[in-house]
């Protein structure tokens, strides 16, 4: 019994021998021998588990060694000889160690930034605990089998029928969208644009617990109302406000609730959510609820793995549908809310969401700039090995061994890596804020406070630690002491070549960059730039009154407009450009004449006054603007690419042709250019447009020459005069058009950036190189002279090798870019084409400033006067 | 060394050193304590008191006999000084006085163990 000992007592004493004063080992391993051999009764994990507790508690502060005095550790003293000799080289090596640690610096503050904006773009439903189990439904619209788009709001019936159907799906929740609405607070008004109607789930489903309120019965009867705590503040400069009424035009409505804001990170950001049944009264006045797809459905499934099982499910479902000719070119699918915002680019989204190629692009060329970072380290700290021979061979020789002297490498690199760490958080900390809106991230968004960061930071640097410090430590390490110290240098041709292949990998990337830097930046000035089919210059769009304000109101505004000098026109609307599809309703089917009208295509539908076109300053190519009367009961205007779809090559051939739909017939009058109702990134849009006398969504005008600021105070006058009650709200249509390219701007903003950081971090190691390598060439250079070299055979013999890595570089940079860029404009439909000089040019320059760097230090070392460096040999 | 204070698990220690006599050991220490205190306690913290203890000057310790048990390996084995033994007076002459100043307690309590 007692020889049987699953722990060995040789392996614990040894790490006690390690760690615990040597004058308490005998007793403390005695009694924790005689300890063991007292549990023999115990089960052995028992045995082990309190072996080892008491083990453990035996590392205090009395037992434990001192790392000084006499009872230090063995190595302490060597370590400390290792930190002060490194500190001294990084003293003396003053622009070795700055190049070195800027450019780690710089590779980690790019690394961390980058990481923490894809982390926020992925942490999109994080806040909702439910995430995983919720799933939203979306139409696929379909032309035979092909699909031809896909729209994310659904049909108001499908929530309840799926939750009936199906015995995976707990409850559902639908979401209705209402744009622009009024909210009447004790007389004040406000424009409130993201509203949106939902069932009862909806605050479970989505984790909106209710601050204020009853959970149990919040949104469950109509005419209830539950306000964000912004919203509540905003309307009634409290939080608490359950009790309280307002109304949404001129309906009455009660609050039951107060929620949290909804957070940076969910695809779905509203203010305000009224009962699901208080729109009943719209949706019950429809016949068939079949017409019109115009909510977002949530479902909650019993648990997350049913979510492959409910497809399936739900594709006989729609199939069954689809067969009772509910949806005829249509299907239902599913995808799970966590989704939405990196990988959902449909119809109707809720918000332009984000995109998962271009966080990948980005995760990319953050690991691409720390490989140059580091890269950079291993080149300098190795070509320098070669002056730090000596030190290597000295220390060998008085007995230190392979390990001891690789250590001592190590440490070196690991207190550049320290350095540079702690001034990346200094950069960090100073560029926060920019960043922050450079990076489009929300203004509460917590970079240095958050412990991601740090983790992010601290792995970071272990990474580089190791992956810089293994590498020189090896190469210093192995060197043979003799032949050093003989003066015989291991200037191997091995490690030339390696150097010369990093640099080339290093100007390999920092080219690709610059280039797709230079592409983004063109093809955003293209798409700013372009012909968009119309004027949107010194227009302004004023949100319509929506109140109790009647058509003749409009009319009779619009009069008084166009009276003053400062207005040139005035045109009403459902939607204007630059606003999304979401502001438009589509229909398919959409046919001319006997042609059958099986055309699945989505043709977005422009209410417009006879105003209109003239204000924006759109084209007709063919037939006639909408006059103030017309011949026909329904006219309507089509664009170019309806025809498009239609296959009508002629634009002539429409004109009075009919078109039959809403049930009503109407009467082709005019064909409009083409104009970009979204960015010049997505593609034209088939629109009609009718002539509409109901109450528009906004009014535009145009505004004369002149000082905007007073034209705009005048405009608000004339306002006033009309519609007393309703708020002045305006934006210009330019500013709201460019708003769409945000996007593109923050990514060509973010690589520019990101080349720029690239292109430093690459200089600076060439810097070093070139200089390394003057240094060594000095005596060389002095006697060329002597010999009557000119500086300039000198200048060429320095630069010209590094010059050919740029070169080779190049060569290697461009297919691989063209391949990658190609792709990437692929994604707009209207793209510049690639021209050559988009290449040349960022290569041409990353070779000057490689050759100004180059340049500068061999130039200074050709003035050197032969006699000085010469003189001590 | 009057100026030394005794901590109250010193002070256990203490008195399970004088209790154990002749075999007062780290182990054989912290075995008393579970016995005649019921309280639990690493072997650490033993050794770590037994340590302050004797920095304190209140025990002195010898090197005694191994055995197979311990792997062969000697326990430490301590014994009170003077001037332990004094501090343990002192202790409880100090609190014997405090109970002598609250009768009704001391009544109370000691009744409630009779």
């Amino acid at each position: 019994m007692k020889k049987h000992l699953p722990i060995s007592p040789k392996f614990s004493d040894r790490i006690l021998s390690w760690c615990v004063k040597e004058e308490l080992f005998e007793e403390i391993s005695g009694d924790l021998y005689e300890y063991y051999n007292e549990l023999t009764s115990k089960p052995t994990w028992k045995r082990s588990f309190l072996y080892w507790y008491h083990f453990i508690h035996f590392l205090q502060p009395f037992a434990i060694k001192k790392l000084e005095g006499t009872q230090k550790l063995n190595l302490y003293g060597m370590f400390k000889n290792d930190i002060k000799t490194s500190l001294r080289i990084i003293k003396r090596e003053k622009l070795y160690s700055a190049i070195n640690i800027l450019g780690l610096a710089a590779g980690f503050v790019i690394a961390v930034l980058i990481l923490l904006y894809v982390r926020f773009e992925q942490s999109y439903e994080s806040y909702n605990p439910n995430s995983d189990k919720v799933v939203r439904i979306t139409m696929d619209y379909l032309d035979g089998e092909t699909l031809i788009d896909q729209d994310c709001e659904t049909y108001h019936v499908l929530g309840p029928m799926i939750k009936e159907e199906f015995p995976e799906i707990t409850d559902f929740a639908r979401a209705y969208g209402l744009d622009g609405m009024i909210v009447t607070v004790d007389g004040k008004q406000f424009r409130e644009s993201n509203v949106y109607a939902v069932d009862p789930a909806f605050l479970k489903m989505l984790a909106y617990p209710l601050i204020y309120g009853d959970n149990q019965t919040a949104l469950s009867q109509t005419g209830e109302v539950v306000l964000t705590r912004s919203s509540a503040i905003r309307f009634f400069g409290k939080e608490n406000v359950v009790g309280e009424q307002l109304s949404i035009s001129s309906n009455p409505l009660k609050i039951v609730g107060v929620i949290n804001d909804s957070p940076a990170n969910t695809h779905l950001k509203f203010g305000l959510l009224l009962s699901y049944t208080s729109m009943k009264r719209t949706l019950d006045k429809r016949e068939n609820p079949w017409d019109s797809n115009d909510t977002f459905t949530y479902l909650e499934l019993t648990n997350p793995d049913a979510h492959p099982s409910f497809r399936e499910n739900l594709s006989r479902f729609s199939d069954r549908l689809r067969e009772e000719d509910y949806i005829p070119d249509e299907r239902i699918i599913s995808q799970g809310i966590k989704d939405i915002h990196l990988h959902s680019h449909k119809s109707y989204e809720a918000e332009q969401n984000g995109s998962a190629t271009l966080v990948y692009f980005l995760l990319g060329v953050a690991l691409l700039v720390i490989i140059i970072a580091i890269l950079n380290y291993i080149n300098l700290s190795t070509a320098q090995a070669i002056n730090r021979a000596k030190e290597a061979g000295i220390r060998r020789i008085v007995g230190s061994s392979k390990a001891e002297l690789r250590a001592r490498f190590f440490i070196e690199s690991v207190l550049l890596n320290l350095f540079a760490g702690s001034l990346s958080i200094l950069i960090i900390w100073a560029v926060d804020d920019h960043y922050k809106s450079l990076a489009g991230l929300p203004e509460n968004f917590q970079i240095l406070t958050d412990p991601g960061s740090w983790y992010l930071l601290g792995t970071l640097l272990l990474t580089s630690t190791l992956l810089s410090g293994i590498f020189p430590a090896f190469v210093i390490g192995s060197f043979k002491p003799l032949n050093v110290l003989k003066g015989d240098l291991p200037n191997s041709k091995r490690g030339v070549i390696m150097r010369k292949a990093l640099v080339t990998i290093q100007f390999s990337i920092a080219i690709f960059l610059l280039i797709q830097t230079f592409i983004a930046g063109e093809q955003l000035s293209f798409m700013i730039n372009k012909d968009l089919g119309m004027n949107t210059n010194k227009i302004v769009v004023i949100n319509a009154p929506v109140l109790n304000d009647k058509k003749q109101s409009f009319e009779a505004f619009s009069n008084s407009v166009r009276k003053r000098a400062s207005f040139l026109n005035v045109g009403l609307s459902s939607t204007v450009p630059g606003l999304s599809t979401a502001s438009m309703s589509s229909t398919t089917n959409i046919g001319l004449d006997e042609e059958p009208r099986d055309l699945k295509n989505n043709f977005f539908m422009y209410l417009i006054d006879s105003n209109f076109f003239s204000t924006m300053e759109m084209e007709m190519i063919e037939g006639k603007d909408f006059p103030e009367i017309s011949n026909f009961e329904y006219p309507i205007v089509v664009n170019e690419e309806a025809l498009r779809i239609w296959g009508i090559a002629d634009p002539k051939e429409v004109i009075n042709k009919k078109s039959t739909f809403w049930g009503r017939n109407h009467t082709v009058i005019g064909v409009v250019k083409d104009f970009h109702q979204l960015g010049a990134k997505s593609a034209y849009l088939p629109m009609i447009f009718i002539l509409w006398s109901g109450e528009p969504d906004y009014i535009s005008v145009r505004l004369s020459e002149g000082e905007v600021l007073d034209q705009i105070s005048e405009l608000e006058e004339v306002y006033r005069e009309h519609f007393s009650t309703s708020p002045f709200d305006f934006f210009f249509l330019d500013q709201n058009f460019d708003a769409q390219y945000r996007a593109d701007r923050q990514f060509q903003q973010i690589f520019s950036v990101l080349s720029g950081f690239a292109i430093l971090i690459t200089c600076l190691g060439l810097f070093g190189l070139s200089s390394f390598t003057v240094a060594k060439r000095t005596k060389e250079i002095g006697i060329r002279k002597v010999l009557g070299a000119s500086i300039s055979q000198i200048v060429n013999l320095l630069s010209k090798d590094f010059i050919t890595l740029v070169a080779i570089s190049s060569v290697v940079a461009i297919p691989l870019s063209y391949l990658i860029v190609e792709n990437w404009l692929n994604q707009y439909s209207f793209r510049i084409s690639i021209n050559l000089w988009l290449f040349m040019l960022p290569t041409l320059l990353v070779l000057f400033i490689a050759f100004m760097t180059v340049f500068s230090k061999a130039y200074q070392a050709s003035h050197i006067n032969p006699a000085e460096s010469l003189r001590d040999e | 060394m009057g100026k030394e204070h005794l901590g109250e698990f010193e002070e256990l220690v203490l008195l399970m050193i004088v209790l154990l006599k002749e075999d007062a050991y780290g182990l054989a220490i912290r075995h008393a304590i579970k016995e005649h205190a019921n309280r639990k306690v690493t072997i650490g913290a033993v050794h770590g008191t037994v340590n302050r203890l004797e920095k304190k000057g209140f025990i002195e310790s010898q090197l005694g006999g191994g055995s197979e048990l311990r792997g062969g390996r000697r326990k430490r084995l301590f014994t009170i000084t003077n001037s332990g033994k004094s501090i343990l007076e002192k202790s409880r002459d100090e609190k014997m006085a405090l109970w002598g100043k609250i009768p009704e307690l001391s009544i109370l309590k000691i009744g409630g163990q009779g």
